[in-house]
């Protein structure tokens, strides 16, 4: 069990991702409440709970899509300097090193492979509208730069081949891997996945926490697992929070979690932790 | 003291015909989900008819003027049941741009079916000036005055108290969930729909006589009601009615002691700087956005 | 625009080896406006009455203005009803600088344009932040303000009896209507080329990813409202400058041209033609800006019928979002799949989708 929860205003220097006292309520409801967890470096960190505990507004509030009412999320970007995230307007997120996907996976049909996860690099691109609209040299080179880099990031993700195919009917798993490059492309340091699970079967899973922990170790970063799936998040997280009705249940190893009391309960009835 | 109660008393006419306006648009808004910019157009239309009537077969106008109301109802209802209930998966964007077509239609239509000249239409009071503190206001001024206060009225008794009114709401607050509830929602939109051209038809009725019978005879209250929803929200019935007084009170302030000729367009840009610091309007609150 | 993509994206990866000439899509669009420009030499042989010249080169006008709102309702589901009084102020500063300050055609072009976009941006600014329909009714205000100063104005537009124009002139050399032609042309290849780039590159993605999912664009760095700024100052530049243009081709400018109607028919270009193609638009500008005038207008009984090309365009704007939402220039595709040479069905669901 964690006891250096209560830290606040400073992130330990092999900390990544520190959450202190967050807390946000709709008309009454305390969606999450008085939630803290730290996320280490180089860490596969794993957020669970049972149905409407809490994880996705949790998760919504770190990524900024929710202002928290209170609360404050330090986090170390990618020039390793050390912010507060809250208040910061949801777009400027990415810039600073992290990057969700999502529970549905949230491609582009008529674009291609390469170009949705050109979207990506987004905010890498230096030139401006009239460069693009005049093909000026520099927005040239970059865009070749950049499908340069996507084109590794689609290989990495072994669907290279696929490239210039629209995203439009594309198996399911294609796109979740499409999604995951494009969030390679950001130069994370922290990738938030939000149920990537969701819809694999146990193949397809075991392929996932394959790929997720080559993502960690190609790409140096650090990865918030915020999961349902049991299985998953036992066979590849190093840490894990559970929390139950927005609020904190326990930190720790898979192992700790799994012989917790609370975490048991919590899930009595609704899902068996396995 | 007098010209200022002669503005308010005025604004008082103004606004009853932008309320009736507005007040067709935001129950097409709250029922269809759809911004109606087709009223002024369908309310000119059913205008032509009363007009029509008027001059070519000397009805009176009270007679002609219910002959609009059943045109506004049959019109009403054909659009929802040929256009708009056929659209249930488009997007609201594309069902506004359908109303921006039935503009062109209505537009169209009318010179085909009436002639290109401008008709005339009589007032419902032809003379009769009140004096009110030195104030003057025509019986017919005051005629438009107490209908378009006892039509709101009625129209508020039948949203709160009748089973159709609360239906509208229910459908107003929730659409799929009401059609759960086995509320009627077709009958519902079709009631609106039927409903906004009939306010439309009396809004073109009581504001025509001040100019002539033209296609664009309901620009200005086409513009003015939208301003006066976005103005008052487009969250409550009776917000787009209090923008609308607000909206007519303010441009004949504004016209008065501003400036004669840019009084109306100053009001809009008012309004627009308004929502800049309350976007949600006059009455309304902020809507959370769900993730 | 969608397939381009898919070949812009070959050409720019593989180096363009295998694809034909025709696939390089700069040289369709030259090809394209080399045709166009062929009309003046049928006008002077007689083998077409010289008065079409006129509605074509409207046509070529309006596509230049709706390839704009295209943008603006095609990627961003944007409605603009200011596209006549954007137009109107472009052609109201380009002919009173050029006819009385005696600017040069290309500065007064360059400065029209200018002020456009920066009030198009502040208006933007002001609706955009609250919701999309707001920017509607925005620039339906704006629109009648502005149709309230042409006509108030008239130091500068001359009021009611309407502006007067000639024709561009270049150093002191005037063009003649068939070479003016031929510089519309010009500038409509140019604009389709440039919308070309802009929907095809970084800013391409982030409207297509906005109009995906507003939540992931802006997961992946996407600010909302500077890319429906953008996109909404581009379709006023646009307008301005077809607005300028159009003093400068038909020579003369009323207030009563630039009322709402015009903006619905420019609506309608983008609706019928088909969102996001930029030959759809042109293809729909013809629809709408000469089928009433060329053929429908010749017709017996119908064509006398006053407000008959209001009603034609309404018509079809209801009919293709009802029962065609990809518009006209989706009919080429669809009867190609009808004869079993198209695509599998993956590009009929893309194609379903809409606005």
């Amino acid at each position: 069990m964690s006891d250096s929860n209560h830290v606040t205003g400073t992130l330990a220097e092999d900390q990544v991702l520190n959450i202190t006292d967050l807390s946000i309520q709709f008309g009454g409801l305390k969606a999450v409440e008085g939630l803290s967890f730290y996320v280490k470096e180089k860490e596969i960190f794993g957020l669970i709970g049972p149905n409407g505990a809490g994880k996705t507004t949790a998760f919504n509030c770190i990524t900024q899509f929710y202002h928290p009412d209170r609360g404050e999320v330090l986090f170390r970007t990618r020039d390793n300097k050390v912010v507060n995230l809250v208040g910061r307007p949801v777009h400027s997120i990415i810039r600073l090193g992290l990057v969700r996907t999502f529970q549905n996976v949230e491609v582009i049909k008529e674009l291609s492979l390469i170009d949705n996860v050109l979207i990506g690099a987004h905010t890498d691109f230096k030139s401006t509208i009239f460069e693009q609209a005049l093909r000026l040299p520099r927005a040239r080179r970059e865009e070749r730069e950049m499908r340069v880099k996507a084109e590794k990031a689609l290989e990495f993700m072994g669907i290279a081949d696929l490239k210039d195919a629209p995203a439009g009917g594309q198996p399911y798993g294609v796109l979740k891997k499409v999604e995951m490059a494009r969030t390679l492309m950001a130069e994370p340091k922290l990738i938030i996945l939000d149920e990537p699970a969701a819809g694999l079967n146990d193949s397809e899973t075991a392929d996932l926490a394959e790929t997720i922990r080559r993502i960690r170790d190609t790409y140096n970063c650090t990865i918030l697992l915020v999961e349902h799936d049991m299985r998953l998040v036992m066979n590849i997280c190093d840490r894990i929070c559970a929390i139950s009705f927005g609020q904190f249940l326990a930190c720790g190893t898979p192992s700790e979690i799994q012989a917790n009391k609370q975490v048991q309960e919590a899930y009595l009835g609704e899902e068996d932790p396995e | 003291m007098s010209t200022f109660l002669q503005v308010v008393l005025r604004s008082l006419e103004t606004g009853g015909v932008y309320a009736l306006a507005a007040l067709g648009i935001i129950i097409i808004f709250r029922t269809s989900n759809i911004t109606h910019f087709a009223q002024g157009s369908m309310g000119m239309f059913n205008t032509f008819v009363v007009a029509t009537l008027v001059t070519s077969m000397e009805m009176p106008l009270w007679l002609a003027t219910i002959c609009g109301i059943c045109t506004a109802i049959v019109l009403g209802c054909l659009v929802d049941f040929v256009i708009i209930r056929r659209t249930k998966k488009v997007s609201p964007v594309a069902k506004q741009i359908i109303t921006l077509g039935l503009i062109m239609v209505f537009v169209g239509l009318a010179p085909m079916l009436f002639g290109v000249d401008p008709l005339k239409l009589p007032r419902f009071i032809e003379s009769g000036v009140l004096n009110i503190a030195g104030a003057h206001l025509t019986y017919n001024g005051l005629f438009n005055i107490v209908l378009g206060i006892v039509l709101m009225l009625i129209l508020f008794y039948v949203l709160q108290k009748t089973k159709m009114g609360i239906a509208i709401r229910t459908t107003a607050s929730n659409e799929p969930v009401a059609r759960l509830m086995g509320v009627p929602t077709r009958n519902v939109t079709l009631f609106a729909w039927a409903l906004a051209a009939c306010l439309g038809c009396l809004a073109g009725v009581m504001i025509a006589p001040t100019t002539s019978v033209t296609p664009n005879v309901m620009d200005s209250v086409q513009v003015n009601a939208l301003i006066a929803c976005v103005l008052g929200g487009f969250q409550t019935f009776y917000g787009p009615i209090l923008g609308a007084y607000i909206i007519a009170v303010g441009t004949n302030l504004l016209t008065l002691y501003v400036s004669s000729v840019w009084g109306g367009q100053l009001m809009y840009l008012l309004v627009l700087l308004f929502i800049v610091f309350r976007p949600q309007g006059l009455v309304g609150k902020k809507l959370i956005k769900k993730v | 625009m969608g397939k381009n993509t898919l070949n812009n994206a070959a050409s720019a990866s593989s180096g363009n080896s295998k694809a034909g000439i025709l696939r390089n899509p700069y040289l369709r669009y030259i090809i394209f406006g080399v045709v166009i420009c062929l009309l003046p030499l049928l006008a002077k042989s007689g083998i077409m009455p010289s008065s079409f010249l006129v509605n074509l080169g409207g046509v070529i006008i309006y596509s230049v203005v709706a390839l704009g709102l295209n943008l603006l309702l095609g990627y961003s589901g944007l409605i603009s009803l200011g596209t006549a009084g954007f137009m109107g102020m472009g052609a109201y500063i380009s002919g009173y600088l050029t006819e009385s300050v005696e600017l040069p055609f290309l500065l007064a072009l360059f400065i029209a344009i200018i002020v456009a976009a920066v009030i198009g941006i502040l208006v933007g600014f002001v609706s955009l932040r609250v919701a999309g329909i707001y920017l509607a009714i925005a620039t339906l205000c704006v629109s009648e303000i502005l149709r309230k100063t042409f006509e108030e104005l008239d130091q500068f537009t001359n009021g009611f009896s309407g502006l007067t124009a000639s024709y561009p002139s270049f150093f002191g050399h005037t063009l003649s209507r068939e070479a003016t032609f031929i510089l519309l042309t010009v500038i409509l290849v140019l604009i389709m080329m440039l919308t070309h780039n802009l929907v095809n590159g970084q800013m391409g993605r982030a409207l297509h990813a906005m109009r995906g999912s507003e939540v992931a664009a802006q997961a992946m760095g996407i600010n909302l409202l500077k890319y429906r700024l953008t996109v909404f100052a581009i379709a006023t530049a646009y307008a301005a400058l077809g607005g300028a243009l159009y003093m400068h081709f038909i020579k003369f400018s009323y207030p009563s041209t630039w009322i709402m109607m015009l903006s619905l028919n420019i609506l309608a270009v983008v609706v019928i033609g088909g969102l996001r193609s930029i030959y759809g638009t042109v293809i729909g500008a013809l629809i709408v800006f000469a089928v009433p005038d060329l053929i429908l207008k010749r017709i017996p009984v119908i064509g006398k019928i006053d407000g008959i090309a209001y009603i034609f365009t309404g018509v079809l704007i209801i009919l293709v979002i009802m029962f065609y939402p990809n518009g006209v220039v989706g009919i080429g595709r669809d009867i190609k799949r009808l004869f079993g040479r198209g695509k599998t069905k993956n590009e009929k669901k893309e194609g379903a989708d809409h606005v």
